[in-house]
C-alpha cells in the first residue's frame, strides 16, 4: 500500500517559502543510497570504523522480542542459528503480536503525558480522568492495526471532525484532554495542549513563545497565541465512544446532572442579567477584581470577576452598544453561561453552586469509573459556536493584552493563511500531518529509531530546533522519513526496514574506542530494561504474567495484579516512589527520552521489596521446576530466565550455592514472633476472647480479612502497626496477641486512643491467659493509659489486646501502642537491657522467615545484569 | 580531535546515556564559588504561619482594633476590621528584634536570624503558593529547589537519600509534587519519610529485608558479583559496572539509614534539648542526616495544611507554635555547639503569610485570618547568614511588603548564593530552553547576606 507523493492533495503548507534556514526546516533531502546499511556504512567507512559481527540466534530473538513487544520470548533455550528467512519470520510474527501495541503505545503516552489521574484538584472534583484508559487502549489498538501516522495524529488532534458519533477513534483525543487540571486555569490547561502537540508531533517547542518570542527558533509570540485561539476556541466534552447498549443508571445519572447544570445555569443568567448595573460599575473599578488565577471564594450576593472581565470584553467589541434584556440573552452576551461541561465553565458561578455541579459530575464519573457495565466514554474538544479572536498576553500575563492576532498555522512554515473553519483544529491537524511538513515524518521516525538503537538519529528527540543536536546521519534521517511517507506513513514498515538491517542485527559486544558512545553503529547498543519490561519479565518468569489487554488501571503492587505495568495506575499526583526510582517518564510533561539512572534505590528495591522474592519463590514451584533434581532445576532456572543453557562454570557454581552450608539463623530475639494478629469474640463471663483466629490476609501494612478492606469475608477487620478496627460486629472483635517467650515478670505500658466524634466508640479489654480480664473500658473521643507494673507469666502465656465495637458499627478506628518490658526474666542480670516489644516497632521487625539457598539463587539470578539488560 | 566531553555535556548529547549514569554523574558542577552553607534545613509551617502573630508585630492593629484598615485588600475569602495580635511581643538579643511570645524559644537566637518580613508571592491560595515557594512556580510542572541542590551539588553521601522531606502523619497538600524533580532524573527528587513512625522500614522505602538477614544478604550479594563478573568479561558497556556498584551501595544504605533515623542512639540530654513528641524527634533526625551529609532537610508540620487557621487563630497558632519552637531552638543550639550552625542553612517560613483582618463568614467573625500573599515573613539562619538583622517591611498594618518587597525567586537566589551556586548558572535543558529555578527572575538579597 505505497502512496506516492504526488498523490496528496490539500496542501496547506508552500514549501519554497519556508521561512528559516535551519535543516529541519527545510524539505526533505534523502541521499542516493537505498538501505539504512549503505548509509550507516558511508558514515563508518569515514572514520575507519568496522561493522560487528551478526549477533547470534539467542542474541538476536531476544533482542527483537523485547523491542517489539516489551516481554521476553518463550522460555525455551534457542536453536544455534537463525537464517535470515527465519529471523525474517520471527519479526513478523512479533509485529502480529497484540502485545506489540502495548509495548509501543507505551513509548506514545511518555510523549503524551499519559496518566489516569488529572494531579492536583478539590475535593469537590473526581480525581481519577473516566477517560484515560480509553485513550491508551486506543493507542494500543492504533499501533497494533499500523493505523497510517498521519490519521493516527489527525485523530488525536480532531477525531471530532473526522468520525461519526460513538465511534471508538473519539477516544483519540485524549491526547489532549488528560493533561493536569491545573485548578481549572484556561490558560496553563491550553498551554498544556499546545506544547503536547507542537513537542510531540513537531519536535518544536512552541510553548517557549508564551511569554517573548522563542529566543532561538522562528516562533513569534504572534505563533503562540493564534494556536492559543484555536484551543480558546474549544471545549471539552464526556460523549460515548462504542455502541454498547445503554447503561440505565448511567442514563439516570446523566440526567440529573444535565437537569442540575441547566438549572444552576438558568439561575446564574438571570443572576447576572439582574445586576447589570452593578457589572458595568464594576468594569470601571477592574483592581477589585482579578483575573482567573486568583482564586477567591465567592458567593450569589458576589460580583463575580470572571463576568466582570466578559463584560470589559463585551464592551471592547460592541462600543456604544446599549445591553438591553434581550442583548443579555444572546449568546454572546457576557451574562450569558454556555452549556459546557462544567469542567469548562466552573469560573461562572459561586463556589457552593461550582461544588454542587462538580459532585453531580463526579457522580457520572465515578459510575463510569467503577461500573464494569458502564460504556466507554471519550473526552473530547469540540469548536464552539463562536471562535474566539486571540490576543497576544505580554509576557504571558493575560491581564496585559496586546495585539489581536489571527488563529492560524506557524509561521515558520511560511506565509500562513487564517484558519477558516471553527476553531481551526482540523486544520492545525492537517497541517501537521501534510506530507509536506518537513518535521512530522522526521521526528516520528527518529522517535522509531531512538527506540531500537538507545539512540534517536538526532538525540534530542523533541528539540529539532536550532538549540537541539544536528543529526549524526542527515541524509539517512530524510531517506526514512521519506520512506515514511512513501509507505503511507506505515510504523511497522519502519520497523521492518530497520531490524532487518545487517546494522541492528550487529552483535553488542566489541567496542571501539574510536567511538566510546557508537554514535557510528559498529555495534549495537545493549539496552538496560525499562521498569515495565523488568517488572513483566520477573512476573512471565514466575508463570504469572496476565496478558490480558486493555481496560482499567491496577494498583501497582496490589497482591492480585499480575497484568503488564503498562496497565499499572498511573496518579501523576502520587506516582509510586518505585517508578520514578527506575526513571518512569514523568506524567505531568511531554517526555520523549527516559533519563536512565543506576542509583542504590533500584537495588534495594529489587533487594528488598517483596515482589521479586515473591516471583522467586513462584517460579521455584513451576510444575517443570519443583520436583526436579538439583541439575534440572537450575536447568530450567535458566531457561526461564534467560531462555538458555547454563554453561558449566555456571552450573558448579549454582549447585555448589544451594548445597553449601546455610548460615545459621541469627538467634537474636525476634520480637516479632512474639505477636499474632487475629479476631474473635468477647466472651464476658470468662473474661477471655473466643474463638481466636488469625486475620488471614497482610498488605505489607495490616493484618486484615481479605486483600480489599473492608470485606466480604471479615468486613472492617483490621489491625495496623499502630492501632487498627475492629469488626463489624460483637462477634468480630480484633485480637492483638503477646505471647510471653520465657517465664518472669513483665511490665506492661499502653495508650489506647479513640479520636472520631461520630458514632459512640469502642470497648477494649486486656485479658490474661493465666489470670483473665485485666482491663475493660468504654472509650469515645478519648485516651486511655492502660498501664500494669509486674504481671508475671510462664512460657506461652498470652496477653491479649482486644477491641470491639461500642453499640453502634461508626467511626471505629483506633490507635493502640504498647510496650511490654521484662522486668525480672529468670536468669537476667542486673545491668543487662530489659528486653522490650513495641507493638509498632515490631510490627515490621526482623525477617519473618528467612529464604532459603534457592530461592536466594533465583533471587540473585533475576538481579542480574544479564537478566536486566538486551544484548 | 574533540576536546573531552563534561559530564553535562555527555548526558545532554548522549541523551539516553550509553554511560554508567550514577548520581553524581548526573550532577552539573561542582559549586560556581565557595558555598557558605553546605546544606539547608527547612522548617515548612504549611498551610500559612501568620507573620503578625510571630515575627512581624504591628502594634497599629491595636489602634484600629474593630475597624476597618485603610489599606484593605481582596483575598481568597473575605476578611473585616483589623484583628490585633493576642499574642504579646518582645525584643529579643543584641538587635534587639522583637518577637512575639509563640517562637520565644527560638527567639533566644535571634542574633544568628535574619528576619524578611517583606516577601510576596503570587496569589492567595495554598497549591499555586506551595508550588511557588519550593519550586519556583506557582503552575507548572517544575523541579523543586532540593531536586535543583541535588542537580547542582549533589549529596555528600551516597549511602544516604540526599534530599529528604519528612512529614509526620501524612501527606501535605499537593503531596509529592513539593519534592518533586520534574524534567530533571527520578533520582533527585526528595524522598519521602513520614515521621510519625518510628521503625525504620517504615521511615525509608525497602531499606530493610523481611525475607533475608545480613549474612545472607552478603552471601547473595557474593554470587551476584562473580554472575555479573562473568557477564561483563565479554561486554564494553560501563552501566554494567554501575549497576554491580549499585548493589554494594545499597547494602550500606541499609545500615547506614538505620543509624542515621534512629535517635535512641544520642544522649539523653541531647534527647531533653528538644524535648517530647514527634516534631522533636524529626528535627533532631534531621539534625543526623544533616551531620552525615544529607543536602536538605524538607520539615514539614503536618498532613494537610495545620498552620492555615481561619478560625480561633489565637489558640491555634498557639499549639502549632508549641510543638515547634523548642525543637528549632534546640536545633539552633545543636548546630551551633557543634560548629554546623556556620555552614547550615536554617530557613523557616510557609507559603505565605495571613491577614491583619479577621476573617469573616456571614459577616460574623471567626477569631482567624485569611491567606495574605501580598506581604509575609520568612526567615534565616546560619550558613552565610547576616544574623540579628530584620530586610524589608510590610506597610503599618502587615497587609502587604513595602520595603524591599522581596519574591520568591529572590528568596532562591539568596539560598543558592549561599550554597555557592550563582542562580543563573543553574540551568537544564529541557523542551528546548534551559530552565532555573528562579526563571527569568531573582537577585541575591545582600543586605542579609554576611
Amino acid at each position: 500500500m505505497l502512496r506516492s507523493l504526488s498523490q496528496f492533495g490539500a496542501l496547506i503548507l508552500s514549501t519554497s517559502l519556508l521561512a528559516a534556514e535551519h535543516w529541519s526546516f527545510q524539505p526533505l533531502k534523502p541521499g542516493r543510497e537505498q538501505s539504512i546499511d549503505a548509509y550507516i556504512q558511508k558514515e563508518r567507512a569515514k572514520h575507519g570504523l568496522k561493522p560487528s559481527p551478526r549477533a547470534d540466534a539467542h542474541t538476536l530473538i531476544r533482542r527483537a522480542t523485547f523491542d517489539l513487544t516489551g516481554l521476553p520470548p518463550p522460555d525455551v533455550p534457542t536453536r544455534r542459528d537463525l537464517s535470515d528467512e527465519g529471523y525474517s519470520r520471527l519479526v513478523e510474527q512479533l509485529l502480529a503480536s497484540p502485545h506489540y501495541g502495548e509495548h509501543w503505545a507505551r513509548h506514545w503516552l511518555d510523549v503524551a503525558r499519559y496518566s489516569d489521574t488529572k494531579g492536583y484538584v478539590y475535593a469537590r472534583e473526581e480525581k481519577n480522568w473516566v477517560h484515560a484508559s480509553a485513550y491508551r487502549d486506543w493507542v494500543v489498538r492504533a499501533l497494533n492495526d499500523d493505523m497510517p501516522y498521519d490519521r493516527f495524529l489527525l485523530l488525536q488532534i480532531a477525531a471530532d471532525q473526522l468520525v461519526p458519533p460513538r465511534s471508538p477513534d473519539l477516544a483519540a483525543m485524549g491526547f489532549l484532554t488528560l493533561g493536569r487540571r491545573f485548578l481549572g486555569v484556561t490558560h496553563d490547561i491550553i498551554d498544556d495542549r499546545i506544547d503536547v502537540v507542537t513537542r510531540g508531533t513537531l519536535g518544536l517547542s512552541v510553548a517557549c513563545a508564551r511569554c517573548h518570542d522563542h529566543k532561538f527558533d522562528p516562533i513569534p509570540t504572534r505563533d503562540y497565541y493564534a494556536l492559543y485561539g484555536v484551543f480558546q476556541s474549544c471545549a471539552e466534552a464526556l460523549v460515548p465512544c462504542d455502541e454498547s447498549a445503554e447503561d440505565a443508571e448511567l442514563a439516570a445519572l446523566e440526567k440529573k446532572n444535565r437537569d442540575l447544570m441547566a438549572k444552576r445555569r438558568a439561575e446564574q443568567m438571570a443572576r447576572t442579567r439582574a445586576r447589570v448595573a452593578d457589572y458595568l460599575q464594576a468594569t470601571h473599578e477592574l483592581e477589585k477584581y482579578p483575573e482567573e488565577t486568583f482564586g477567591q471564594l465567592l458567593d450569589e450576593k458576589d460580583l463575580n470577576p470572571f463576568i466582570v472581565h466578559r463584560f470589559v470584553a463585551w464592551l471592547g467589541k460592541h462600543p456604544g452598544v446599549e445591553l438591553t434584556e434581550e442583548r443579555l440573552k444572546q449568546p454572546d452576551s457576557p451574562a450569558f453561561v454556555p452549556d459546557e461541561h462544567i469542567a469548562n465553565i466552573e469560573m461562572y458561578f459561586p463556589i457552593g453552586v461550582t461544588t454542587e455541579l462538580w459532585k453531580s459530575q463526579g457522580d457520572v464519573d465515578r459510575h463510569l469509573i467503577k461500573s464494569a457495565a458502564a460504556p466507554a466514554r471519550a473526552t473530547i474538544l469540540v469548536d464552539r459556536a463562536q471562535a474566539s479572536a486571540p490576543r497576544v498576553f505580554i509576557r504571558g500575563n493575560p491581564l496585559n493584552k496586546g495585539d489581536v492576532v489571527p488563529r492560524q498555522f506557524l509561521s515558520l512554515f511560511g506565509h500562513q493563511r487564517p484558519f477558516a473553519k471553527g476553531s481551526g483544529r482540523l486544520e492545525l491537524a492537517q497541517a501537521i500531518a501534510d506530507p509536506r511538513n518537513p518535521l512530522t515524518a522526521r521526528v516520528m521516525v527518529n522517535r522509531i529509531w531512538q527506540h531500537h538503537f538507545g539512540r534517536g538519529l538526532v538525540s534530542t528527540p523533541s528539540d529539532f530546533g536550532k538549540q537541539g543536536s544536528e543529526p549524526t546521519h542527515p541524509e539517512l534521517l530524510d531517506w526514512l522519513a521519506a520512506e515514511f511517507i512513501r509507505s503511507g506513513w506505515s510504523i511497522k514498515h519502519m520497523h521492518r526496514l530497520i531490524m532487518l538491517s545487517e546494522t541492528y542485527q550487529q552483535s553488542s559486544l566489541a567496542s571501539d574506542p574510536r567511538d566510546p558512545d557508537n554514535k557510528f553503529l559498529a555495534r549495537m547498543n545493549l539496552h538496560r530494561l525499562s521498569f515495565e519490561e523488568a517488572r513483566d519479565a520477573w512476573l512471565a518468569a514466575a508463570g504469572r504474567l496476565n496478558l490480558r489487554i486493555g481496560g482499567r488501571p491496577d494498583t501497582l503492587f496490589a497482591a492480585s495484579n499480575t497484568r503488564r505495568t503498562l496497565y499499572a495506575l498511573v496518579d501523576r499526583e502520587n506516582l509510586p516512589a518505585v517508578m520514578r526510582t527506575f526513571d518512569f517518564a514523568n506524567p505531568d510533561l511531554s517526555i520523549p527520552q527516559r533519563t536512565e539512572t543506576t542509583v542504590p534505590q533500584q537495588a534495594l528495591f529489587g533487594m528488598n521489596h517483596p515482589f521479586v522474592v515473591q516471583q522467586a519463590k513462584i517460579l521455584l514451584s513451576r510444575a517443570d521446576v519443583k520436583p526436579a533434581d538439583a541439575i534440572t532445576r537450575i536447568r530450567r532456572i535458566y531457561a526461564y530466565l534467560f531462555q538458555r543453557e547454563p554453561n558449566a562454570d555456571e552450573m558448579d557454581f549454582a549447585l555448589r550455592f544451594v548445597q553449601e552450608d546455610q548460615p545459621p539463623v541469627i538467634a537474636a530475639a525476634n520480637h516479632a514472633r512474639s505477636w499474632q494478629y487475629g479476631y474473635g469474640e468477647w466472651d464476658e463471663s470468662t473474661g477471655r476472647v473466643k474463638n481466636f483466629k488469625p486475620l488471614p490476609y497482610f498488605t505489607g501494612n495490616a493484618w486484615q480479612g481479605d486483600e480489599a478492606w473492608p470485606n466480604q469475608k471479615l468486613g472492617w477487620a483490621q489491625l495496623t502497626a499502630t492501632g487498627g478496627h475492629p469488626g463489624n460486629d460483637r462477634q468480630h472483635a480484633v485480637v492483638r496477641r503477646w505471647v510471653a517467650p520465657a517465664d518472669g515478670s513483665y511490665a506492661v505500658k499502653s495508650t489506647l486512643l479513640h479520636e472520631p466524634a461520630p458514632g459512640d466508640g469502642i470497648r477494649s479489654f486486656i485479658s490474661h491467659s493465666q489470670q483473665g480480664r485485666l482491663h475493660a473500658g468504654k472509650l469515645h473521643q478519648g485516651r486511655a493509659e492502660l498501664n500494669f507494673d509486674t504481671l508475671s507469666f510462664k512460657a506461652g502465656d498470652t496477653l491479649d489486646f482486644i477491641v470491639d465495637i461500642g453499640d453502634v458499627l461508626n467511626s471505629d478506628q483506633f490507635l493502640w501502642s504498647t510496650r511490654i518490658s521484662s522486668t525480672a526474666t529468670v536468669g537476667a542480670g542486673g545491668d543487662e537491657h530489659p528486653d522490650t516489644w513495641d507493638t509498632e516497632k515490631d510490627f515490621y521487625a526482623q525477617p519473618k522467615s528467612q529464604l532459603d539457598a534457592w530461592e536466594q539463587l533465583v533471587q540473585v539470578l533475576m538481579l542480574s545484569n544479564e537478566f536486566m539488560f538486551v544484548d | 580531535m574533540q576536546p573531552p566531553l563534561t559530564r553535562r555535556d555527555f548526558l545532554s548529547r548522549s541523551g539516553m546515556g550509553m554511560a554508567a549514569l550514577g548520581l553524581a554523574d548526573l550532577q552539573a558542577a561542582k559549586p560556581h564559588y565557595t558555598p557558605k552553607a553546605k546544606r539547608v534545613i527547612h522548617f515548612f509551617l504549611n498551610g500559612g504561619p501568620s507573620h503578625v502573630d510571630t515575627f512581624d508585630p504591628k502594634p497599629a492593629l491595636a489602634r484600629y482594633a474593630g475597624k476597618p484598615v485603610p489599606n484593605h485588600r481582596i483575598t481568597e475569602r473575605k476578611t473585616g476590621a483589623a484583628f490585633p495580635s493576642p499574642f504579646k511581643f518582645q525584643r529579643y538579643g543584641q538587635s534587639g528584634i522583637e518577637v512575639s511570645e509563640l517562637f520565644a524559644r527560638t527567639a533566644a537566637h535571634i542574633d544568628d536570624i535574619a528576619v524578611i518580613r517583606s516577601m510576596q508571592a503570587q496569589v492567595p491560595n495554598h497549591e499555586p503558593s506551595l508550588m511557588l515557594m519550593n519550586c519556583g512556580d506557582s503552575i507548572q510542572a517544575r523541579p523543586s529547589m532540593g531536586a535543583w541542590l541535588m542537580y547542582g551539588l549533589g549529596s555528600a553521601n551516597e549511602n544516604l537519600p540526599g534530599f529528604i522531606a519528612m512529614c509526620p502523619g501524612g501527606m501535605p497538600i499537593k503531596s509529592a509534587e513539593n519534592w518533586q524533580s520534574a524534567f530533571l532524573p527520578g533520582a533527585f527528587q526528595g524522598t519521602y519519610v513520614d515521621s510519625q513512625h518510628q521503625a525504620v522500614d517504615r521511615l525509608i522505602e525497602n531499606i530493610r529485608s523481611p525475607h533475608a538477614d545480613a549474612r545472607v544478604q552478603l552471601r547473595q550479594l557474593e554470587l551476584m558479583r562473580r554472575i555479573n563478573n562473568a557477564h561483563r568479561a565479554s561486554r564494553a558497556d560501563p552501566r554494567l559496572e554501575a549497576r554491580i556498584q549499585s548493589f554494594e551501595l545499597a547494602f550500606r544504605m541499609q545500615t547506614e539509614a538505620a543509624d542515621a533515623f534512629d535517635v535512641s542512639k544520642e544522649p539523653e540530654h541531647i534527647r531533653k534539648l528538644y524535648g517530647e513528641g514527634v516534631h522533636a524527634r524529626q528535627t533532631l533526625i534531621a539534625r543526623r542526616l544533616l551531620e552525615r551529609g544529607v543536602r536538605m532537610v524538607q520539615l514539614w508540620h503536618g498532613a494537610g495544611q495545620p498552620w492555615d487557621n481561619h478560625d480561633n487563630i489565637e489558640s491555634n497558632h498557639r499549639k502549632l507554635a508549641a510543638q515547634i519552637d523548642q525543637p528549632i531552638a534546640a536545633l539552633l543550639a545543636d548546630l551551633k555547639q557543634r560548629g554546623m550552625l556556620e555552614d547550615t542553612l536554617v530557613i523557616w517560613g510557609g507559603e505565605f503569610g495571613r491577614t491583619p483582618t479577621v476573617e469573616l463568614s456571614g459577616g460574623k467573625s471567626k477569631l482567624g485570618r485569611d491567606h495574605n500573599h501580598y506581604g509575609f515573613t520568612v526567615w534565616m539562619a546560619g550558613g552565610g547568614i547576616k544574623g540579628g538583622t530584620v530586610h524589608g517591611s510590610t506597610d503599618e498594618f502587615g497587609f502587604a511588603a513595602q520595603e524591599h518587597p522581596t519574591s520568591v525567586h529572590d528568596l532562591h537566589a539568596t539560598i543558592l548564593h549561599l550554597m555557592g551556586i550563582n542562580h543563573e548558572e543553574l540551568t537544564y535543558r529541557y523542551a528546548g530552553r534551559d530552565f532555573r529555578l528562579t526563571d527569568v527572575y531573582g537577585d541575591v538579597i545582600t543586605p542579609i547576606v554576611a
